[in-house]
């Protein structure tokens, strides 16, 4: 199900170019090579920066190739990793507890959802898909949490509310249904199985694609998320690694004005190189495993445009 | 159904509903009104006895903003009451809703019944919580709630009778046989029920804020209530500037986003090479994986005034510096732009899929004919993604009062010489919910705003879609 989309396929197989080919290719080639460009231009700068000297980068600003050519941005975040790994550690452990729970809640409900002798599955499809299109707003949503239930600096509030989304839940139906025909469980059902034993022992060992898929969706998201740290979080400890790049990002630029005012001690703070550093070494990861795992959200996408 | 009189219950129950009858009296008016801290001028205001449409008045005028939830909640119900019992009885009466046999004619019937039940035990309830309250019989329910109490029970037993009669004719069953059938799918989905409870259907209730005006002396739940003032404030202050700048970004941000996403599709699905193919995808939906923070940086390295790359350009080529961080008419610009960086990837794979499905045959007789390259894309690829392109823009238009929260936030922050032209719904009340507690009511009042607007189009926009062609419909 989740293989790459078939690039032979489309293509128009012929034997001949004609000119209004060749040019239409050219102008095609060099459009999409513009575009790669722009898309992965930032990121050039974010790297070589953190490799460029800081003093070079205050004199001459960024550039696209590193000069000066240094590690010591990266030696000044590991010489006291304190703060960053136990941002990192947060962010593991937020990340593997809310995939763990969601994908099991997701899978669950879609499901439910996706079995026919389920007599409210429409309803229950309907009330999820309902949440997406009308809520209450930002200020009910933290006060439930933070007044409520009472979960102002607890870790809790930072991945319970991103465990399942509409989303994920019809796109993880859609998985189901595609994956598993009717007939099979039906089978199952007549030789007494009952509807744990059909979740764990027939939809599961052929769901794999689907349970990548959205659990690639919800890891991403739990990496890249920052503002339930900037709503919940009463202490730093429990930030999320974004949260923490953002707090670090906030507060020089804040400093260097009060610095500039009453010309106060800038040494402390983290230099340029030092945060582009930073920002390499949070979305790291991300990048590393991208060209891995793209087919996954390629095939997830795909999936769920068809019947969102 | 043969039993149409149980219609005129319904029409009975719902005139006791309506609003010229009042539900709540207020008794021992000075004992209460001295209790309750009502002055002279303010007991003017005030009426000796309140139907539920009108209590809430009764809750603004003596300040009593402890009882304005569950007044609200009163309203509700009595609204859903009505409603309910009207739709009830047209399809009684000219027998619509037909199917197998009067099941569904009679789950209405229930829901009436059930609704007017249900209000008027909790306008019980609400006269002993609030007596409890005030430590003193100051309000009693009226002999009509009483009497709707013992009606609506009646009919309502009476209907489950009626249903359980038709249902062995149809051999249909309902939630309890249903739920003793397959209680293990009820138990999976426990932890999806709770999740949706907390994170969405509970705050709903939370919308009654946007009524009230916060204080921390009466806290949260008994700040006075104060009607449609803060909506009046917004109207006067910021609603129009932030439904422009919202509506207006997305609809920019739909337009070149769909037609760039189709454009680049197009283009890498007509590549021969394949690992260019590859690759270029790939760098392009790149950008759609790092987080916003990341975006922050980016922005900021490029934009800086001192040591930013464009600066650097600018002065390197002998130009003068640009203070884009002070200067609101670039943003707009670098907002899409770098919305459209971070979206075209994700937009091109539903649109190269949907190409990729075009059958190689249809492109193969068009070469025979002659076609070019421009005529085969007008011709055969873009009318096959026409459908695609429809369906997600009419997602996107349902979400159109539905900013970008995260692009938007780090991208200009709490920086406000630029919110004129950058401030959307979602920065605004985040803005309030981090920084203004005592403007909590306002910042709920233009999150309503926002919900009930876009819920509006998304609910017209599904209705004119499925006048028109079905198949599109988003629900």
């Amino acid at each position: 199900m989740a293989k790459d989309l078939d690039y032979e396929q489309s293509v128009p197989k012929t034997i001949k170019k004609s000119t209004g080919t060749k040019v239409f290719e050219t102008v095609a080639y060099i459009l999409l090579s513009l575009g790669a460009i722009i898309c992965v231009l930032p990121f050039i700068i974010i790297v070589s920066g953190s490799f460029t000297d800081n003093s070079t980068i205050l004199t001459q600003g960024y550039s696209l190739l590193p000069r000066d050519f240094t590690f010591s941005a990266y030696q000044t975040i590991f010489k006291s990793p304190k703060d960053i790994l136990q941002a990192y550690k947060m962010t593991l452990y937020y990340t593997v507890v809310g995939t763990g729970l969601g994908l099991m809640m997701i899978t669950l409900t879609g499901y439910v959802i996706s079995r026919k002798e389920f007599k409210y599955r429409n309803t229950v499809s309907f009330l999820i898909y309902f949440t997406s299109i009308f809520g209450g707003g930002m200020i009910p949503w933290y006060l439930m949490y933070a007044n409520v239930l009472g979960l102002k600096g607890s870790t809790l509030a930072i991945w319970f509310p991103a465990l399942m989304s509409p989303f994920l839940v019809i796109l993880m139906r859609t998985f189901i249904v595609g994956a598993v025909p009717d007939a099979i469980t039906e089978s199952a059902k007549i030789d007494g199985a009952g509807h744990f034993t059909i979740f764990f022992r027939i939809v599961l060992p052929v769901l794999k694609p689907g349970l990548a898929t959205v659990g690639l969706f919800l890891a991403l998201g739990y990496w890249n998320d920052w503002y339930r740290s900037s709503m919940f979080s009463t202490n730093s400890s429990t930030w999320q690694l974004q949260f923490y790049l953002y707090d670090l990002l906030n507060a020089t630029t804040a400093m260097k004005q009060m610095a500039s005012n009453v010309s106060m001690k800038t040494a402390d703070l983290p230099t340029e190189s030092v945060k582009l550093a930073m920002a390499v070494v949070a979305t790291g990861p991300v990048l590393l495993f991208y060209p891995f795992v793209q087919r996954f959200f390629v095939s997830g996408i795909t999936v769920g445009a068809v019947k969102g | 159904m043969k039993n149409k009189w149980i219609s005129g219950v319904s029409a009975l129950c719902l005139i006791m509903t309506l609003p010229f009858i009042n539900w709540i009296k207020v008794v021992n008016l000075v004992a209460l009104f001295s209790k309750i801290g009502v002055t002279k001028e303010m007991a003017g205001d005030l009426l000796t006895g309140y139907n539920l449409f009108n209590l809430l008045s009764f809750v603004q005028y003596s300040r009593q903003g402890v009882l304005g939830l569950f007044a609200m909640v009163l309203l509700i119900l009595a609204v859903a009451a009505v409603y309910f019992n009207i739709a009830f009885i047209i399809r009684n009466v000219f027998g619509l809703g037909k199917g197998k046999g009067s099941l569904h004619l009679l789950a209405a019937g229930k829901l009436a019944f059930l609704f007017e039940f249900v209000t008027a035990l909790a306008t019980i309830i609400f006269v002993i919580f609030s007596n409890a309250r005030f430590g003193m019989t100051g309000f009693l329910p009226s002999a009509v709630v009483y009497i709707e109490l013992i009606v609506s029970a009646a009919a309502y037993i009476y209907i489950k009778v009626l249903e359980k009669k038709e249902r062995e004719i149809y051999r249909e069953h309902g939630l309890w046989v249903e739920f003793k059938r397959n209680w293990v799918l009820f138990v999976m989905l426990v932890p999806t029920f709770i999740y949706f409870m907390i994170n969405n259907y509970l705050p709903m209730l939370g919308v009654y804020f946007a009524f009230t005006s916060f204080n921390f002396r009466d806290g949260l739940w008994s700040s006075p209530f104060t009607g449609f003032k803060n909506f009046e404030f917004l109207v006067k202050a910021d609603l129009f500037r932030l439904t422009k700048n919202t509506v207006l970004y997305n609809l920019v941000f739909i337009g070149i986003g769909n037609i760039l996403q189709i454009i680049f599709a197009i283009l890498v699905s007509r590549v021969t090479v394949k690992w260019f193919k590859k690759t270029s995808q790939t760098l392009m939906f790149m950008p759609y994986f790092v987080s916003f923070v990341i975006l922050k940086v980016i922005v900021y390295n490029v934009f800086e005034y001192q040591y930013g790359l464009i600066n650097n350009i600018i002065t390197g080529m002998g130009g003068e510096r640009i203070d884009f961080y002070n200067n609101p008419a670039y943003w707009p610009l670098f907002i899409t732009f770098f919305y459209l960086w971070k979206n075209i990837g994700y937009g091109m794979v539903v649109y190269l899929a949907t190409i990729m499905g075009i059958d190689n045959e249809i492109y193969e007789a068009a070469k025979v004919d002659g076609a070019g390259d421009l005529q085969q894309i007008w011709y055969i690829t873009l009318p096959h993604i026409k459908p695609t392109f429809i369906i997600l823009l009419l997602y996107a238009l349902g979400g159109i009062m539905k900013g970008q929260f995260e692009l938007f936030y780090q991208l200009i922050g709490n920086n406000g010489v630029l919110f004129n032209a950058t401030d959307i719904f979602d920065t605004y009340v985040y803005r309030i919910t981090m920084t203004q507690p005592l403007s909590i009511g306002l910042g709920t009042a233009a999150g309503l705003y926002q919900s009930l607007f876009g819920f509006l189009i998304i609910v017209l926009v599904n209705y004119v879609v499925k006048k028109k062609n079905p198949e599109y419909a988003l629900f």
